[in-house]
């Protein structure tokens, strides 16, 4: 799993590669809990090479959807592949996140 | 065969086996040879002594006659009394050989006093006769020849018997830790020193010219014989100054018998002259020599001996060292033999040792060194910043803090027992002397301190494998408990069948399925699956079948039931932890099912009236997702009127999210749906037994990364009268 970050003013977009699974989603956990992540207004997750997410890493996401909430940080995911979506899906994430198809759209989403 | 069966006549009857026989065979075999070693014995120490009385015979009555033929020598029977003298030699020799034992332990001063005490004191019983005779004939005047050939012929058997014996046993000395030349090289001397014997046999002269440069080789032969003094090196300081003074004696020995001899020899009343024997010539040089070569390599090893001791004890005490796992020795014993053995090693006059266990330190061993030198020599390092670090310093008296504390020490060590990752804790050792702990010594102190690091992280980890042992068995006792949890048999109806099949990843999984009987007709059947696996996992699991069985008590729809479900565990689960789970209550008598999803896998349904093989596909949140009344917008509930022969299957994401072995492609939904389309006729266990063989070829054998949980129910077309 390599997660790379990329900040572009108050938005920060996350490049997930690779596997989420129990050992990897520690790493995103975090990522995801560093203060200066409060810093940004929107955070934008980059799914397109990211293979297959297991119930830890929708964990970790789960775990931070309310602070992110509160605070009025948008978190929007883009690219997914159609396996991972279907996961997200299946346990009803796809009503309580924002998913899109690609950049563009997350980003005029976020903009919104 | 034939003899050896009429050996063994009297023992062998019609029902002796054939394994017998040959025990039997073998057993008169051992026997036989026994009793030819000791009947060889007894035939060699008779033929010895009946050679030797027969060569006195011979001789008195040849020097008899000789008196009387006044000065006539009568060279009547030279070549019998070869014989004889030969016969004579080879039975003392041969006799010898046999009963030379093997070597045992290295104990090789006992041999030497062996050799001294049965052998050289022969030498001092003829001088002494020597000079019984000498006073005899000197002071008393008696003048006889025959009494002359009586003293030579004693001192000849007592010559004979002490070059035998001290030829064997310095044979078993010089071939200990032999190689397989020099065993030849042996062999071969022994077989050209019996061959001389045939000199004397045809009475040829052995110092004719054609054999003297033979006699030089052969001596030259013994002179490189004599540098195998091997067993010299393990003798301790003690026992070489012993060995010393019994080689002395011997060599003495070697030297009265030679002197004796040499005094005799060209005696013209002697009608044998001895020293005429070539053999006799070269086994006293052979043994003579080795004695001299051990005498002085003894002699000249002497001062060195005691660094082999020290090296010979250092390497037992790591054998020790590394030996104190097998021997079940405790940590304590270990730090008592390490302090001990660098102590001798390093011949330290004063040091301590200091075990670190947590944080605390303390001194679990002090030689010559009070607290109060500890404490100042510690205050002193710790100013330094060098406690825990290797160290030597070979001159205390150079550096101004170490002179200032006075100190009657001059070198300090410090070896510090760590590994990687634990410091044991650390050894000062302390010499009164400047250059104390040379390189040499500090290389045994490190293997030292490293083979006991060594040992103590062993006897942790056996100690730790004790304690694994002893988490496995309650592991054990976890999945015992978990498969207590999970429903064996459903209630055999005639109106449905149901088969299950459940399999955990780890030892206790997060998967769980579940019923309880609402009333006579209805039933609620539940499956969940917990995020992550194992323990945890496993705890959320117990606690949702207590959540099932206290809320259904009360008889809930199933949306009901999750929206309660998930306040419930809002307050219990942890924060990355959540639950999918799908409710089923079946109303057999209103032919329907009603139930909810949350988060959990579609169901997957097989309607027989429209031969149809389909996902439900409804909303529903996950538990423990959203903690809050919110979560009640994300439930949704259905109805369903079921048809005799529908088949529903109910499973958790480890059967449609395992893999093939290459890892790229899961089992999927659509195969699910696929397999599902070829067994719906069947019965509920033969259609999960169908689902699950299909997965395991997929998968491949011991390829399982999540728990599995398949549950399968079929409707039946008969429906009881209620």
């Amino acid at each position: 799993m390599k997660i790379t970050q990329d900040i572009k003013d108050s938005t920060i977009i996350m490049t997930l590669d690779g596997e989420l699974d129990a050992s990897s989603s520690v790493i995103l956990d975090e990522e995801l809990s560093a203060p200066e992540i409060m810093k940004y207004s929107k955070i934008l997750v980059d799914c397109r090479n990211l293979n297959y997410i297991s119930s830890a890493g929708l964990g970790v996401f789960i775990s931070h959807l309310q602070r992110f909430e509160d605070a009025q940080i948008k978190l929007i995911f883009f690219n997914m592949q159609d396996k991972v979506r279907n996961v997200f899906e299946i346990l009803g994430l796809d009503l309580l996140m924002t998913i899109v198809t690609n950049y563009e759209e997350a980003i005029t989403i976020a903009d919104e | 065969m034939l003899t050896e069966t009429k050996f063994l006549l009297p023992f062998i009857n019609k029902n002796t086996t054939q394994t017998q026989k040959q025990s039997l065979q073998k057993l008169s075999t051992v026997f036989r040879f026994m009793l030819y070693k000791t009947n060889a014995k007894s035939l060699l120490v008779t033929s010895a002594i009946v050679s030797w009385v027969l060569l006195l015979g011979s001789v008195l009555l040849m020097a008899e006659s000789a008196r009387q033929s006044s000065g006539t020598m009568l060279m009547a029977l030279p070549y019998i009394n070869n014989l004889l003298i030969i016969i004579f030699i080879l039975s003392v020799f041969v006799f010898q050989r046999i009963h030379a034992n093997n070597l045992k332990g290295i104990d090789f001063s006992s041999y030497l006093w062996n050799l001294f005490s049965k052998a050289a004191v022969a030498a001092y019983l003829s001088i002494a006769l020597y000079f019984a005779y000498k006073l005899a004939t000197d002071s008393m005047g008696v003048q006889s020849t025959l009494l002359l050939h009586l003293v030579y012929q004693i001192n000849f058997g007592l010559l004979v018997y002490f070059l035998a014996k001290a030829f064997y046993i310095w044979r078993q000395l010089l071939l200990y830790h032999k190689n397989r030349f020099l065993q030849v090289a042996w062999d071969w001397f022994e077989l050209l020193l019996f061959s001389t014997l045939t000199l004397t046999l045809l009475n040829f002269n052995y110092t004719n010219y054609i054999f003297l440069p033979l006699f030089v080789l052969l001596g030259l032969y013994v002179l490189f014989l004599c540098t195998n003094l091997k067993w010299v090196a393990y003798l301790s300081f003690s026992k070489k100054s012993r060995s010393l003074v019994l080689l002395g004696a011997i060599l003495v020995s070697c030297y009265i018998f030679t002197k004796f001899f040499q005094e005799f020899a060209d005696t013209a009343e002697l009608v044998i002259d001895y020293s005429d024997v070539g053999f006799l010539l070269l086994a006293m040089g052979f043994v003579g020599l080795y004695t001299l070569a051990a005498f002085l390599v003894s002699l000249f090893s002497l001062p060195t001996s005691s660094v082999f001791e020290q090296k010979s004890e250092d390497l037992l005490n790591f054998q020790r060292l590394s030996q104190s796992i097998q021997q079940g020795q405790s940590e304590a014993q270990v730090f008592d033999l390490l302090f001990e053995s660098t102590i001798k090693a390093s011949d330290a006059s004063a040091g301590w040792l200091e075990q670190i266990r947590g944080n605390n330190t303390h001194i679990s061993h002090l030689l010559n060194i009070n607290n109060e030198q500890i404490e100042r020599i510690r205050h002193l390092l710790m100013a330094y910043n060098i406690q825990h670090i290797d160290y030597i310093n070979n001159n205390l008296d150079r550096n101004s803090g170490f002179r200032d504390l006075a100190l009657p020490w001059r070198s300090l060590i410090i070896l510090p027992i760590k590994s990687k990752k634990h410091v044991f804790g650390t050894l000062y050792l302390l010499r009164d002397i400047e250059q104390g702990f040379d390189r040499e010594t500090t290389n045994v102190l490190r293997t030292f301190t490293s083979q006991t690091i060594l040992t103590i992280e062993n006897l942790r980890l056996v100690a730790e494998s004790l304690q694994n042992e002893r988490y496995k068995e309650e592991l054990k006792i976890a999945t015992q408990v978990q498969e207590s949890l999970v429903p064996k048999t459903f209630p055999s109806d005639s109106w449905f069948e149901i088969s299950t099949h459940s399999k955990a990843a780890k030892e206790v999984g997060g998967d769980f399925y579940d019923f309880l009987q609402l009333s006579e007709s209805r039933i609620a059947i539940i499956i969940g699956d917990v995020s992550g696996k194992g323990i945890s996992a496993a705890f959320h699991m117990a606690q949702m079948k207590g959540i099932f069985h206290g809320l259904m008590q009360q008889d809930m729809p199933p949306s009901e039931f999750m929206k309660q479900a998930n306040s419930a565990l809002s307050r219990c689960l942890e924060k990355t932890s959540f639950i999918t789970s799908s409710l089923y209550i079946i109303d057999y008598r209103m032919k329907g099912f009603m139930f909810a999803r949350a988060g959990h896998c579609h169901t997957l349904y097989y309607n027989a009236m429209m031969d149809d093989v389909f996902y439900f596909q409804t909303d529903g949140l996950g538990l423990g997702i959203v903690r809050d009344k919110n979560y009640n917008n994300h439930v949704r509930e259905m109805y369903y009127d079921y048809n005799p022969n529908d088949v529903m299957v109910v499973y958790t994401d480890g059967i449609v999210e395992a893999r093939n072995p290459d890892e790229t492609e899961e089992y999927g939904e659509d195969r699910l749906k696929y397999m599902l389309e070829q067994t719906y006729h069947l019965e509920a266990e033969d259609i999960k037994c169908a689902i699950i063989n299909d997965l395991e070829d997929f998968t491949g054998p011991d390829n399982l990364y999540d728990d599995q949980t398949l549950l399968v129910i079929k409707f039946k077309p008969t429906q009881p009268n209620i």
